[in-house]
């Protein structure tokens, strides 16, 4: 094994080397594209034995991702955000294939407005369609969670295809130190992918993806995708066991930091969940009990584990990197569903959205959320909180009077004066009033 | 992948007796397209997979029920060409790779309608073609969006009543063939199954190339239409005895007509077929539509050798 | 309420009976709820159409589960397992079936309590061409009949329906419709008003709805895929047809290739001695074949006829002639 400095998006490429991926179906979108580029090279190189090929867009991507599983190869791709979009129709259909493959997104903000950097709004929207999700949060959990993803899909109990989602800049561009395992050691841990009863060839006749009609057979179809992607929790578990005593790291499904005691518990996924571990290392050392509970796996969703590690606690705070516009943090939603009615689930949940479009979260940001937090805690003991706090958005007046100045220069003033004032009269000039 | 050892089809005769797709689909009695793919596909043969796009021929297999001996793969409606990609690419990995012996490939062939190859389909195509993907395109072309109920599509001819144009369409159509013609692929040509030693020879020529090959088959459709089904092979016949529907092909960098009607008929034995140009003849003529209809098949058969145009 | 469920093939009219009797059904005051529902959009494949009326509200949906009358245009469809035609029905409901055939023999086979009533299909249009495909008299029948069995809709009311809903028709379809329908009305006289309106099954007669933990399947099992060829022979569109077509062997010169080749439904075989054989479980009764033939030794008799096999002489049909 060998440790070297390496971005997240190389990170995802040697996961696609070291599982021999096969067929690569391919499509360009910042901040993916370093992912093909580097497979690109290394196949030209004759160090990956696999084939890419360019599509028209990510909608035939996923299309011929899902085709080439069923066909019985090894199959990678990668996108993001408008990317991930364009694609959505096919992902619930190659969910319905039950054919396995690998999709890394690297996350970033939806338009409009349009930009390049993160969030986690693609991802999220990507959530019913059937693939699983794996949420990493350093260079390193990009390599291993596509490893053992590989291999959670691929099992029989299984059978969906999955993203392994890198936040964009933060883990796509950045380096971190990254232990890569030896290719026999990985050929050992993940088997030579099997079709089973997929797979087309002379002989062996199969139609696939058919239509139904009626209630009935569609919904079985759609339940047992559902019931195997439950089935996917435990054989995480498994893998990340055997995975941990071949290459020692340990992973499961939520990440602990501080929580055994802690009375206010963050709930955080992706990369910044690690400047939210840096905020509790600082207010534990000045005496708060805070900890910080990291979800890895988002579909299945990890209901019962994160009840059971919350059974007790005072208070939760969830930091949505996401915003369903006219509800608030997906997160936040998903994690109430899980909590409620638990005889012993905490009294207190706040929601903080921030970090749309890269926007940074400050150290600052992290303190103030565990106080507000607390003060709503308090009122909570004292019988006088009548309602839950209401979300939050993270914006501060240096940002509103920086937008303003933004405003001023687009002349938004100007298009309100405009606005103001009574439409021309019929058959007017040209000049205005 | 054997392909050129095939005897060439000369006489009917040679055709299986026994269509190699089976029954029990639920396409429209008289169904023109499912005629012509049976007459493709006992050319085609077994080891065949047809990759779909949504339109009719989508419901050919509804779960418990297939009629194909070879293999089906429903996509979507914009990626049929994106889905053989993934599909030619995985055997040709797993051949190259010795986990599948060379014997049991597959001919991938995409299978759609006119909505799909005219319209949404138009940038899987495109790029397919564009990476020389080895694959047959067949697209049964009933000039509508069939499957929703007739609507007009990419492909509707002019004055065609259609559930969107319920007074004719007056749009332009859209020119497939020549589309795929400025591809340069392998192989493109027009057929139709009334015509069937040429839709099928056309077959044969195409299954024998490789790269992007175009069948490009009118499908005449009773229902879209509105003519009673018996009636499907003698309009089939009318498309192109009138010119309508001309039938040619693209090899090698150059198009010829396959069978050119020594004498062409007036375009109205074909339309007054057919309840959706009804209203071209009742309840008064409108000239100026039958007129242009008639002036546009002259004119793209003005410049062809050999051919007449029958007197008004 | 009043719970109506029209049975019969694509484009015979269903839908539009449905529409005929909910506009009636409005018009006379009551709350309407009604709706085809589509299996395969197809010509000559089964399709439902449902009504419901009521004097409140109507806050029922879907699926009649337990009519007060069901209505089949299609005596055919009667074999059709999948076209549920005698779901729901019980003592108190009442059947009324387009037949030839009488209300007794009906009764007897499909072993009903319900009342059942038979009423002939309509006459076919002397002047008219044989159709190969459904008739679209049928629905305006079938919504005649209903009408006077529902009791609650006069005949003016029925007029009124008609003249909304075949509006779009061109004249002679549509006053052929019309007469079908108002024929149909009178010659029902005898059972006006036989449907009686009963509220939905109470909270205390209800039943378990039988649920289940759905036991997980693996991949294997649950992926909606086919691992067989040729399934859809199972399938038996010969229920679609209307006409038959009838090959004179005697006069057959074993040019398979005219007639299996261009069948759109492989429907011909050819038998060891070269000559076809129409697969009746399959044929669809488009005719192309009856067209191609051209020794014209193919004939088309109309289906109910080809089934009696007392009738000595089938009426014949030559290929259309342009």
């Amino acid at each position: 094994m060998s440790r070297s400095l390496m971005t997240g998006n190389r990170a995802a490429a040697w996961a696609a080397r070291l599982a021999g991926v096969d067929y690569v179906p391919a499509f360009p979108i910042t901040p993916q594209t370093e992912i093909i580029e580097t497979l690109s090279e290394w196949i030209r190189r004759g160090e990956l034995d696999a084939r890419m090929t360019t599509l028209d867009s990510e909608h035939s991507m996923v299309t011929a991702a899902g085709t080439a599983a069923t066909a019985g190869v090894r199959v990678f791709t990668a996108t993001s955000s408008q990317g991930l979009l364009y694609a959505m129709e096919m992902l619930y259909a190659v969910a319905g294939f039950r054919a396995p493959f690998l999709l890394a997104n690297v996350s970033r903000g939806l338009a409009a407005p349009i930009t390049l950097e993160p969030d986690h709004c693609d991802v999220l929207a990507a959530r019913d369609s059937g693939l699983l999700q794996f949420h990493a949060a350093s260079c390193q959990e990009v390599l291993d969670l596509s490893l053992i993803g590989y291999r959670v899909i691929e099992d029989k109990r299984v059978r969906l295809p999955a993203i392994v989602n890198l936040d964009g800049f933060y883990l796509s561009f950045t380096r971190e130190p990254v232990e890569l395992p030896e290719a026999e050691a990985v050929a050992a841990f993940l088997p030579p992918f099997d079709a089973s009863a997929l797979g087309l060839r002379a002989g062996q006749p199969l139609s696939q993806a058919v239509a139904v009609l009626g209630g009935t057979p569609y919904s079985y179809f759609r339940y047992e995708c559902h019931l195997a992607a439950l089935q996917a929790e435990r054989v995480f578990a498994e893998v990340c066991e055997d995975f941990g005593e071949r290459f020692g790291r340990n992973y499961s499904a939520l990440e602990r930091y501080a929580c055994d005691d802690a009375e206010i518990v963050f709930v955080m996924m992706g990369s910044f969940a690690s400047k939210a571990r840096d905020a509790v290392a600082q207010m534990r050392a000045a005496g708060e009990r805070v900890g910080l509970l990291r979800p890895r796996l988002l579909r299945p969703f990890p209901a019962d584990a994160l009840a059971q590690a919350l059974d007790g606690k005072a208070a939760v705070v969830v930091v949505d990197q996401n915003l369903s516009i006219g509800k608030g943090g997906v997160l936040h939603a998903e994690l109430c569903s899980a909590l409620y009615g638990r005889a012993d689930a905490p009294g207190v949940i706040t929601s903080f959205i921030g970090g749309l479009g890269g926007r940074d979260i400050r150290r600052e940001e992290f303190f103030q959320m565990v106080s507000e937090t607390r003060e709503a805690l308090q009122k909570a003991r004292a019988g006088t909180l009548e309602a839950p706090p209401a979300p939050r958005l993270l914006f501060t007046a240096d940002e509103l009077r920086e937008l303003r100045k933004m405003q001023a220069i687009a002349a938004v003033r100007d298009a309100e004066v405009r606005s103001s004032r009574p439409p021309p009269a019929p058959n007017a000039g040209s000049q205005g009033s | 992948m054997t392909r050129s050892e095939e005897k060439p089809i000369r006489k009917l005769k040679q055709l299986p007796s026994q269509h190699v797709m089976a029954a029990g689909t639920p396409m429209c009695a008289g169904c023109g397209g499912l005629e012509g793919l049976n007459e493709a596909s006992d050319v085609l043969g077994e080891n065949t997979v047809f990759v779909n796009a949504a339109g009719c021929m989508t419901l050919l297999s509804v779960y418990p029920f297939t009629p194909f001996r070879g293999s089906f793969f429903y996509t979507a409606m914009a990626s049929a060409p994106a889905g053989a990609q993934g599909i030619r690419d995985a055997l040709d990995v797993l051949i190259a790779k010795g986990r599948l012996p060379a014997a049991d490939d597959l001919q991938v062939v995409v299978l759609t309608g006119d909505g799909s190859a005219y319209g949404m389909g138009l940038s899987s195509t495109s790029g397919a073609i564009e990476r020389d993907l080895d694959f047959l395109y067949i697209c049964y072309d009933n000039e509508g969006y069939g499957n929703t109920g007739h609507q007009s599509s990419a492909a509707t001819p002019l004055g065609a009543r259609t559930a969107t144009d319920r007074g004719g369409f007056h749009g332009r159509t859209k020119n497939l063939f020549d589309i795929w013609v400025a591809h340069q692929p392998s192989y493109v040509a027009t057929a139709v199954a009334s015509e069937p030693l040429d839709l099928v020879q056309k077959v044969q020529r195409a299954k024998q190339l490789s790269g992007p090959r175009l069948i490009l088959m009118l499908a005449p459709c009773p229902t879209g239409w509105d003519y009673p089904p018996e009636r499907s092979l003698e309009i089939g016949k009318l498309a192109v005895d009138t010119g309508a529907w001309p039938l040619k092909e693209y090899v090698d960098g150059q198009v010829r007509h396959t069978k050119l009607p020594k004498t062409r008929l007036p375009v109205e034995r074909y339309l007054e077929t057919q309840g959706r140009f009804a209203h071209l003849f009742e309840p008064q003529r409108d000239e100026a539509t039958l007129r242009a209809i008639q002036a546009k098949i002259d004119a793209d058969f003005a410049a062809i050798e050999g051919s007449t145009t029958a007197p008004d | 309420m009043l719970r109506i469920r029209f049975h019969g093939r694509g484009g015979q009219g269903i839908k539009t009976a449905s529409r005929v009797l909910g506009s009636a059904l409005f018009a006379e005051g009551f709350e309407v709820q009604d709706a085809p529902r589509y299996g395969a959009e197809r010509r000559g494949a089964p399709i439902f159409a449902y009504v419901r009326a009521d004097r409140a509200p109507i806050d029922e949906r879907g699926v009649i589960e337990r009519p007060e009358l069901v209505v089949v245009g299609d005596d055919s469809l009667v074999q059709v397992a999948g076209a549920g035609v005698g779901v729901g029905l019980d003592a108190e409901a009442v059947l009324l079936l387009l037949s030839q055939e009488p209300a007794a023999v009906w009764k007897q086979r499909l072993q009903t309590e319900a009342t059942v009533i038979t009423l002939e299909p309509p006459a076919p249009d002397p002047d008219a061409p044989l159709r190969s495909g459904p008739e679209p008299l049928v629905g305006a029948r079938v919504s005649g009949a209903a009408a006077r069995l529902l009791g609650v809709v006069p005949r003016t009311a029925l007029e009124a329906a008609l003249a909304q809903e075949l509006g779009a028709l061109p004249t002679t379809a549509r006053e052929r419709a019309r007469q079908q329908a108002l024929e149909a009305f009178d010659a029902l006289a005898a059972h006006a008003g036989a449907v009686r309106a009963r509220p939905a099954p109470g909270y205390a007669e209800r039943t378990s709805p039988g649920w289940i933990e759905l036991p997980f399947d693996p991949a294997d099992v649950s992926a909606p895929a086919i691992h067989a060829p040729a399934t859809s022979v199972l399938v038996r569109t010969g229920l679609w047809r209307s006409m038959r077509p009838v090959i004179d062997h005697s006069g057959c010169k074993r040019c398979h290739f005219m007639c299996a080749l261009p069948c759109p439904d492989s429907a011909i075989t050819v038998d060891d001695a070269g000559y076809p054989q129409i697969d009746l479980e399959h044929c669809k009764g488009c005719l192309i074949c009856v067209a191609q033939c051209p020794f014209h030794v193919i004939a088309a008799v109309p289906e109910a006829e080809a089934q009696n096999e007392t009738t000595a002489l089938p009426r014949e049909r030559r290929a259309h002639e342009p």
